[in-house]
């Protein structure tokens, strides 16, 4: 945590993995009509190297492929990231529910392996270890709202010097619960879409701004009529669309619960 | 002494009130009186069944404040947390236009307990609902009428700490003008079975930094502190956070690094933010939970931190009384710092009687200790390499 103060932030770029692929290539034009009758589109647990990954979780391991798609779309490799000087930033609605239910419902053997895996913490904490992270490090649990929270809050320490980039994970996975979440339907929209999206901010001009909203923004539009539901992944799943459009603003909105919030960001 | 180089740190941020529910005590004074003498508040678990675990007590609240105004609350986390702003109202004005009152509340648990239920044959689906962990601070903010930034923060057993970090943040980015914050955690069957199954808690006394040490006790409660901008504030305070920081270890999913180098970290940088040199720290409110690893490794880092000077700094874990209440706890040390400010008492480490070579810092052993301490430096740490540290300045304005 050394990096001179800076005055604003940029974003450089986003990977985004979605239960209908890998990248923005992968979505449909319209989630509805491509879920058809399914209403939760899944994502296969990511195969990933490494015996460490054998007790992890597929959440976990889906924020790990989530940043190294961000470290590809950026043109980075790992050494970049790693240390001190990156802060994460991790974001989820949802994505513990599948190890809190399967702790819940475990016979009583094996639990001491399982249990710290039920914290929304393990996600993040899986990918610290696998970057080697070891800088600013918050976690939030919400929506689509609490991702631009997120987004504000790494912009944030961006300005003030406390890391030299930032990065901002979210996480969704509704395979395990859907039952529940079928039960909860005044939450949720369908398709639920599994998904993971990490974008990656460095010192710039650029200035976040976040305001209340009423309605969405054209990004956020988009992002929902092609990936479906995917709580706090979607605004950076929409951010992904601004920036491959290249646009010099970039404006999102996202909703949750009671809650909608809109955040511009204006690139430089 | 004097607080140095206030120039170069960041904005500091005024405690105006607090308010807590505790197995020691169901209101604030109580909390603060229970501390000082000493109160034990670990006993049987009689809300939920533990015959089948090999550890049955903790630090239950037996009974919870009906809420201000009457209302049935099922989520007893919900239950906990407006208990808690019942009496931090009592104690300060939450006058802020809706949308510029921010809530900000750390839990490990969030409402798990809701999701044991959902699971039941017999669940009702708003159940599923009231299992996703911001549930909670989402009743608060309803509660408070609040319509400013709503965060839910878990970073496990640091969340506490982070969440009145974040809260200063929106302060200072002008993203509220009142900010209530804090964390709260329930026992549950859920809990109790994870921590049992990690053989983490004792069949003994909670003794932090003892040389017996063999464990935690869990406990539940919920905390607050209304916050506001020093330079808006007016009236009475308790006190001020100066700096802040969390980091993570990048090392393991449950257990702290060996060295505990994030902790050092966000010592380092939560003292950097507040300006202020380790040699003008007075007090540390350590994470202590008495696990072997934990308290040695905290010792390590305290010495490193402060330096030559860390064997004449007094460090007290409140935990042993308490048991460890996980997303309230860095809340409670932190309030626990600024009214040993107040009223010139350190609580005494409960279960400390027996040192330990490798912890050989000053642990307030046995009773409080008569000393005005100024600046505090509050600890935290939790599953998935979550550390946290405060710096509290309880003084005068």
């Amino acid at each position: 945590m050394t990096a001179a103060a800076t005055r604003g932030s940029t974003l450089r770029a986003v990977g985004v993995i979605t239960g209908w692929g890998d990248g923005l290539a992968a979505l449909p034009a319209e989630a509805a009509r491509a879920a058809g009758d399914r209403s939760t589109i899944a994502i296969d647990r990511p195969a990933l190297p490494g015996p460490r990954f054998r007790r992890a979780t597929r959440e976990c391991l889906l924020g790990v492929a989530a940043v190294q798609a961000m470290l590809e779309a950026a043109g980075l490799a790992r050494e970049d990231i790693a240390g001190p000087d990156t802060a994460l930033v991790y974001v989820t609605a949802a994505a513990y529910g599948a190890s809190n239910r399967a702790f819940i419902e475990a016979a009583a053997g094996g639990s001491a392996l399982h249990f710290p895996y039920t914290a929304p913490s393990a996600v993040p904490a899986e990918v610290t270890i696998e970057f080697g992270l070891t800088g600013a490090y918050v976690i939030f649990v919400g929506g689509a709202t609490t991702t631009l929270e997120a987004l504000a809050h790494a912009a944030g320490l961006l300005e003030r010097g406390e890391c030299a980039r930032a990065l901002v994970l979210a996480v969704e996975t509704f395979r395990e619960c859907e039952d529940l979440h079928a039960r909860a339907r005044w939450l949720l929209e369908r398709p639920l879409v599994e998904s993971a999206a990490c974008a990656l901010l460095t010192p710039g001009d650029g200035a976040l701004t976040l305001a209340r909203a009423t309605g969405r923004a054209d990004l956020s539009a988009a992002a929902r009529r092609r990936a479906g539901e995917t709580l706090a992944c979607e605004p950076l799943i929409a951010l992904a669309l601004g920036l491959e459009s290249g646009d010099d603003r970039l404006g999102v909105t996202g909703r949750w619960r009671d809650r909608q919030l809109s955040a511009n960001w204006t690139r430089s | 002494m004097t607080v140095r180089g206030r120039a170069r740190g960041a904005d500091p941020v005024a405690i105006l009130a607090a308010g807590a529910v505790t197995p020691i005590g169901t209101d604030l004074d109580t909390f603060w009186s229970a501390l000082v003498e000493g109160r034990d508040g670990i006993s049987a678990i009689e809300r939920f069944r533990v015959d089948d675990l090999r550890v049955g007590c903790g630090g239950e609240i037996k009974r919870v404040p009906a809420i201000d105004g009457g209302g049935r609350i099922d989520c007893r986390a919900s239950q906990l947390l407006l208990a808690a702003a019942d009496d931090l109202r009592r104690r300060g004005r939450i006058d802020a236009e809706p949308a510029r009152l921010a809530v900000v509340v750390g839990t490990a648990l969030g409402g798990v307990e809701e999701l044991e239920r959902a699971l039941d044959k017999d669940g009702r689906p708003r159940r599923a609902g009231a299992a996703l962990y911001d549930s909670p601070g989402r009743a608060l903010a309803r509660r408070l009428g609040a319509r400013g930034p709503l965060l839910t923060v878990s970073t496990a057993c640091a969340s506490g700490a982070t969440a009145l970090g974040v809260g200063a943040d929106l302060l200072r980015a002008d993203r509220a003008d009142l900010v209530v914050a804090g964390g709260f955690d329930i026992l549950c069957r859920f809990v109790m079975r994870g921590f049992d199954a990690l053989r983490s808690l004792t069949r003994e006394r909670v003794r932090p930094f003892d040389r017996r040490r063999s464990g935690l006790l869990l406990g539940e409660s919920a905390a607050l502190v209304l916050m506001a901008r020093e330079a808006d504030a007016r009236g009475p305070r308790l006190g001020r956070l100066l700096g802040h920081a969390s980091t993570s270890d990048g090392a393991h999913i449950a257990a702290p690094h060996p060295e505990g180098r994030g902790l050092l970290t966000a010592v380092r940088g939560a003292l950097a933010q507040a300006a202020i040199d380790p040699a003008d720290v007075d007090l540390v409110s350590a994470h202590g939970t008495a696990t072997p690893l934990n308290d040695r490794i905290e010792t390590a880092v305290l010495k490193a931190a402060l330096g030559a000077r860390a064997g004449a700094v007094p460090v007290n874990s409140i935990k042993a009384g308490l048991g460890h209440t996980m997303g309230a706890a860095a809340t409670l040390e932190a309030i626990m710092c600024l009214l040993a400010s107040r009223d010139g008492l350190v609580p005494p480490t409960l279960g400390f009687e027996e040192p330990d070579p490798e912890c050989d810092l000053d642990y307030v052993p046995l009773r409080p200790r008569a000393m005005r301490p100024r600046v505090s430096l509050s600890t935290s740490l939790g599953f998935g390499g979550c550390n946290a540290a405060l710096v509290l300045d309880g003084g005068p304005a």
